[in-house]
């Protein structure tokens, strides 16, 4: 009974040190800053390239499908993107499938908006939420106007500036997901597919790698995976951000974790050869 | 044996106690400070008191990683009442309200509302949003089912053919690619190929994996492998990178370190 017992405290113990050491790796880089440099991730790039190359005053569609559980990871690269479009004369329309996200979206294009005097309707547009997911895309790619009559604000969508020469998806040349959940496959196989814009993506790491195929297939122009990809927009955007920030903290994580797992295999391999 | 475990758990919970203790005093004196500093005017705004409530939460989700405790079955239940509440008033605010109840309760006379019902169609979705309630009667349940059968129906017949050809048909041709282009993307094709095809063989129980199909089955083994370390290590950094979140928002704006 007794060795079982130590054995399972002697772990939980481990455990506990483990999480203090996480702590300690998280917390001091944002104390004693160091500079990181890398190099912009390629699939990153290509969305900053497309966001670039698409003439002043372009119409890019936003949905940001997440809520504030999510926003650790996917705020940062959404307000980088943002300030992209705003620095280039884009006009956004923004707009989300999560209720839970409308707060978000509102705080997010008011920020950063207000800090290059764009106005609402004038130069952007924040269409809020709609239930529907796919059915609403199906919609919007059929009348833009006819999904959302009305914006966040409840101003009439029709006649609106900012929406001049938008009827549908059809017109919009790049719409950007950045998701939390499977809104992009929805947006793929609903949205690009279906209308024909150039679609990109940003989402949390954990859905990262089930999207790279579709950039392989040329479904997704380019992709933004976790707080990396924000970083590395914001590289990209020469503005440094709180994606840059965290990344000081990530990669020191980082490194404990591949040193906490070398270490568990070391003492696996030892304690085995000892038995 | 029994009573000296009771007595070690029973002065480990006492030990514990007075830690909880401890630290809800330490949370609470370290507020103070920060908030109100001696030498400025005690000021508190409604954004201030939200800060202070998002942190003590944070702290106490966190507390978990040491012990499951009442404190933080409190803040769990919080946040799923919170989260479903807002959702449920968003919900009701940004869609119910005016899609359908503001135009039948405000409209002007009732031609608007026969119009808004009729010549709209507004009533079908209105109804068939109504007859999903039903399921809350065992009695009246299967009237839902018409709702339920459409759904299903119209789900299927865009769903599936979009979702052959998106997923489906448009995967197969970067799976085999000629060995074009440079030496870095033929080799990328290559990968793809022998990756896609090995993986698949793996999943094919109809012929033993022996001989060469045991090759190919176990090189489909190490792609496997290599996937899931891949998303293992998104995983991790997914994580991380919320903590690094709440770290940050503890750092900033609780405690009002500039970062």
């Amino acid at each position: 009974m007794g060795a079982p017992q130590a054995s399972i405290r002697r772990l939980a113990l481990t455990r506990q040190v483990i999480y203090v050491l996480v702590a300690a790796a998280v917390i001091v880089p944002f104390l004693v800053h160091f500079p990181l440099e890398g190099k912009p991730s390629r699939v990153t790039k290509a969305l900053f390239d497309k966001v670039q190359a698409l003439p002043d005053g372009s119409v890019v569609l936003f949905s940001f499908d997440y809520d504030p559980s999510a926003m650790a990871e996917l705020y940062p690269m959404s307000l980088a993107l943002l300030r992209h479009c705003f620095r280039k004369g884009h006009r956004p329309i923004v707009m989300t499938h999560w209720a839970n996200g409308v707060g978000l979206c509102k705080e997010l294009v008011e920020r950063a908006s207000s800090a290059v005097g764009k106005k609402a309707g004038d130069h952007y547009v924040l269409l809020g939420f709609k239930p529907g997911y796919s059915n609403l895309i199906l919609n919007m790619g059929e009348s833009l106007q006819g999904a959302f009559d009305k914006d966040y604000y409840g101003n009439p969508t029709q006649g609106m500036p900012a929406l001049e020469g938008v009827h549908s998806l059809k017109d919009i040349p790049l719409v950007v997901d950045i998701a939390a959940g499977a809104t992009v496959e929805m947006w793929i196989a609903y949205g690009r597919d279906r209308f024909g814009f150039e679609l990109g993506a940003g989402c949390t790491a954990v859905i990262a790698p089930d999207l790279y195929p579709f950039l392989q297939s040329g479904q997704l122009v380019g992709l933004l995976g976790g707080l990396r990809g924000a970083a590395d927009y914001e590289v990209l955007l020469e503005r440094p951000g709180s994606g840059l920030a965290g990344m000081q903290a990530q990669s020191v994580t980082h490194v404990l974790i591949i040193g906490l797992i070398i270490a568990a295999n070391v003492a696996f391999l030892w304690r085995r050869r000892k038995t | 044996m029994s009573t000296p475990d009771v007595e070690i758990s029973s002065t480990r919970r006492t030990v514990e106690t007075i830690v909880l203790v401890a630290l809800v005093v330490a949370f609470v004196a370290t507020t103070l400070l920060v908030k109100w500093p001696a030498d400025a005017p005690a000021k508190l705004s409604l954004d201030g008191l939200g800060i202070i409530l998002a942190a003590g939460l944070t702290l106490i989700m966190y507390s978990f990683l040491y012990r499951d405790n009442p404190l933080f079955k409190v803040a769990e239940n919080l946040y799923v009442g919170v989260a479903l509440g807002y959702g449920a008033m968003l919900t009701w605010y940004l869609s119910l309200k005016p899609e359908i109840v503001d135009p039948l309760v405000t409209a002007p006379h009732n031609g608007a509302r026969v119009d808004f019902l009729f010549g709209q169609m507004r009533i079908i979705p209105i109804i068939l949003g109504v007859l999903l309630l039903t399921r809350l009667s065992r009695r009246h349940a299967w009237l839902s089912r018409y709702s339920y059968t459409l759904m299903v129906g119209w789900g299927a017949g865009i769903g599936i053919p979009i979702v052959a050809h998106s997923y489906i048909l448009q995967q197969l041709e970067p799976s085999v690619r000629p060995l074009a282009g440079g030496f870095w993307e033929a080799l990328g094709a290559l990968v793809v190929l022998v990756g896609t095809v090995s993986v698949l063989f793996y999943f094919f129980f109809s012929v033993e994996h022996k001989g060469a199909g045991g090759v190919v089955s176990r090189v489909g083994v190490w792609f496997l492998m290599i996937s899931f370390g891949a998303s293992f290590g998104y995983t991790v950094m997914g994580r991380v990178s919320l903590f690094i979140g709440r770290a940050q928002f503890l750092l900033e704006k609780w405690l009002g370190i500039s970062l």
